[in-house]
């Protein structure tokens, strides 16, 4: 047989198995549908809006009154409630009825004149999504209550000229991403998440079942027929990242700022990047079951480790080095690049040499070693 | 039923991948999943700088924003579409660019302004770097009036200043808010594949229509559920006392009850799916990609007040969401359980339907 027909002939055994095993099948359509799915509707809401936030009023003024409009009309914040001590506020937050609350303290009517009256913000740090928004809202409502205090009170009563705003004043912008949305911040690094997760899945199990099956005997598979197998997942993997990308950038209508081709040529590296550790995986271990949770801990864990969210670079030297030797972290590298902002050159040319070199350092010997275990009878149907 | 409990742990001896699942990857998924968030506050972002006016205003600003512990100065730009280059690179992840005339607006007494940009892609780094900025730059202005001042007179302070203070997770690191939600994840996740596959593996040997007693059903989780409180008991306990995460917060009897919902609801929704499967590794496969969506549902990282009412309803059917909301709840904010009885019902009411299906599904009308 040549390489091609033996490719052609692993590509159309693939899809014959899948018709025939609705659940293999399944990690193929529906899962990558659903999972994706319920995070792209979960944050559709784009930016976090009405937030539960308490007034702890022990200064019944004007100022008090003022600050409950404008928590009411702030639109991440709404006002949960007015309450007169902390203790009760605290109860109210455990309970998630609020998740924070704004204490104006007594004679902060008085104190205002003179300045510097403080009002404080306890806000809920356990739940530090709705915490960041809270804050920047809550500072936003006390500087616009400020200014009409400066213009209404303080004007009257302080010496002429010295009302005026602040010596340096900044403009603060996020470019890229102007309204600072969480929406495409996050989802486009979750779905490459799943994806690269579930392709993995998919890809060690294609493997590894011709071991526990002992079916790899009839398979006798050489290099083209390995490539011939994992070509239908790596196509219909490339799909579900076209969608993604179609969703966000279409459907949601985030700007894409670099190259969507870039990008897709970033999937394939990094699928095949994941396939080189599937047949390293199944072929070290030959054993469906040990391959599938390895790639539990190898995959399950990548967004953790990628420095998206959080900075890798603060991270422990282990999470440095684990962090780098995930395809993903350089994925989502190269997402920050060319689809939030147009990077250019090495920036963009580094990770897609990082995921090709992963590719080709586990790809060599997890095909040697698969090779060698399809020769291997003794080696099959291990559970 | 008390030789149910043994077997399960012997059945759990000689299978080595249902030992790694249930035994073994709690212990080093505590190791492993912290070390990515050990600095906890964000030090040091990337930041390049552009300064237009260079005047001794400007200077003064740099020296400042330069101490700053969030953001480090990488690199001084000749201008701003240079800056952005170094953002789109991923070499920076904002910058701060000072305007021709920053100084001479000072000294004439109105605002100077500067422009912060951070990177879309990185809102935490970037605003914990503008953050700082922000608070250099208030130390900037009060320079900048005591200038003002010998011109104008010294300006009225603002009316109000707003002081924020966090409760309960007090170190606001991003570990500490994220692991002891993900904790419990990784128990959830830890029981339902170490189960189902057992449970997989006894009907590839025995038969799909493998059936059990009543009492031996009760054996069972009663021996799961023993492993899922020592799981607890390792993470609350040990692993976030380790990290110095906020825990213990409220009263042992508190958390103990709670953790036997948590636990309880956890067991049971795995033996009524573990019902459904007929090969080993089939819930390896299709249980194991669930653990992100489910993390995100349990709204730590994402609030469930912005999570679209239905998803939000359809949430409360996996044990993870309550459970996250009164572990976290009991374990870093404290109080008792009664200010989380809305998700200790949910437990209890998940642990008694998900218990009453794993009954139908494992046990024949006979024995129940």
């Amino acid at each position: 047989m040549t390489q091609r027909a033996g490719f052609k002939a692993s590509f159309v055994r693939e899809c014959r198995f899948m018709a025939r095993s609705p659940w293999d099948l399944a990690l193929l359509t529906w899962i990558p549908l659903l999972l994706c799915g319920v995070i792209a509707w979960q944050l559709s809401g784009g930016v976090v809006r009405d937030l539960p936030v308490l007034l702890i009023v022990q200064d019944d003024s004007a100022i008090s009154r003022d600050l409950a409009i404008r928590i009411e009309a702030a639109p991440g914040l709404t006002l949960a409630g007015q309450v007169s001590d902390l203790a009760t506020a605290e109860r109210l937050v455990r309970s998630h009825k609020a998740h924070a609350a704004l204490l104006v303290p007594r004679e902060t009517a008085e104190r205002a004149l003179m300045g510097q009256a403080p009002v404080i913000l306890y806000f809920n740090a356990s739940y530090p999504a709705a915490a960041a928004t809270i804050q920047r809202e809550v500072a936003a409502v006390v500087d616009a209550a400020n200014m009409r205090l400066a213009a209404e009170q303080t004007a009257a009563i302080a010496p002429q000229g010295s009302v005026r705003p602040a010596p340096v004043r900044a403009v603060t912008v996020m470019a890229w991403n102007a309204p600072g949305s969480q929406e495409f911040q996050l989802v486009s690094l979750l779905h490459p998440a799943l994806l690269h997760l579930i392709f993995m899945l998919a890809v060690v199990s294609a493997f590894g079942r011709e071991l526990r099956d002992r079916s790899i005997g009839d398979w006798a598979p050489d290099l083209a027929a390995l490539a011939g197998k994992a070509a239908p997942y790596l196509a219909v993997f490339m799909g579900w990242a076209l969608l993604a990308i179609l969703w966000l950038a279409g459907v949601r209508g985030w700007h894409f700022a670099g190259s969507p081709i870039v990008l897709l040529a970033g999937y394939a590296a990094m699928y095949l990047a994941y396939l080189g550790v599937s047949l390293l995986f199944v072929g070290a271990t030959r054993t469906l079951s040990q391959s599938l949770s390895m790639t539990g801990l190898f995959a399950g864990a990548s967004f953790a480790f990628a420095g998206a969210i959080f900075p890798l670079e603060q991270a422990s030297a282990f999470a440095r080095v684990w962090g780098n030797a995930l395809p993903y972290t350089h994925f989502a590298r190269l997402l920050a690049r060319t689809w939030i902002a147009q990077g250019h050159g090495m920036a963009l040319v580094g990770p897609l040499l990082a995921m090709l070199g992963i590719a080709l350092v586990t790809a060599g010997p997890g095909a040697v070693l698969y090779l060698r275990a399809a020769r291997d009878p003794g080696s099959w149907g291990r559970r | 039923m008390w030789a149910a409990f043994r077997g399960l742990f012997a059945a759990i001896a000689a299978d080595r991948a249902a030992a790694l699942l249930l035994f073994v990857s709690p212990v080093i998924y505590a190791g492993f999943y912290p070390s990515a968030y050990t600095d906890e506050v964000v030090t040091r972002a990337p930041v390049v700088l552009v300064d237009l006016d260079r005047t001794a205003a400007s200077r003064n600003l740099i020296v400042r924003v330069d101490a700053v512990q969030q953001a480090e100065i990488v690199a001084s730009l000749p201008s701003a579409g240079e800056a952005e280059l170094w953002m789109a690179d991923g070499r920076a992840v904002a910058a701060l660019i000072v305007p021709a005339g920053f100084g001479e607006e000072i000294a004439r007494g109105n605002p100077g302004t500067v422009l912060l940009t951070g990177h879309g892609a990185y809102l935490l780094r970037a605003s914990s770097a503008l953050g700082g900025i922000g608070a250099a730059l208030g130390q900037t202005g009060r320079d900048a009036a005591r200038e003002q001042a010998r011109a104008a007179g010294p300006p009225a302070p603002p009316a109000l200043s707003l002081v924020a203070r966090p409760l309960f997770n007090t170190r606001e690191g991003y570990g500490a808010a994220v692991f002891p939600g993900v904790a419990f994840v990784i128990i959830h996740q830890s029981l339902l594949l170490g189960l189902t596959l057992l449970a997989g593996t006894a009907r590839e040997r025995m038969g799909a229509d493998v059936h059990i007693t009543g009492s031996q059903l009760a054996g069972i989780a009663l021996a799961a559920g023993v492993i899922g409180l020592l799981d607890v008991g390792w993470f609350v306990g040990l692993v976030f006392w380790w990290h110095d995460y906020p825990r213990a917060a409220a009263p042992l009897a508190d958390v103990a009850i709670a953790a036997i919902l948590f636990v309880a609801a956890t067991v049971a929704a795995a033996l009524a799916l573990a019902s459904m499967f007929r090969t080993r590794e089939r819930p390896l496969q299709l249980v194991l990609p669930i653990s992100l969506p489910l993390f995100f549902l349990g709204g730590l990282s994402w609030p469930s007040e912005a999570t679209p009412p239905v998803l939000a309803a359809l949430a409360r059917l996996f044990p993870t969401s309550p459970g996250l909301e009164l572990m976290v709840g009991l374990n870093q904010m404290g109080g008792s359980l009664t200010d989380y009885w809305p998700a200790a019902l949910n437990l209890a009411v998940l642990a008694l339907v998900f218990g009453i299906i794993a009954t139908r599904r494992w046990v024949p009308r006979l024995d129940r």
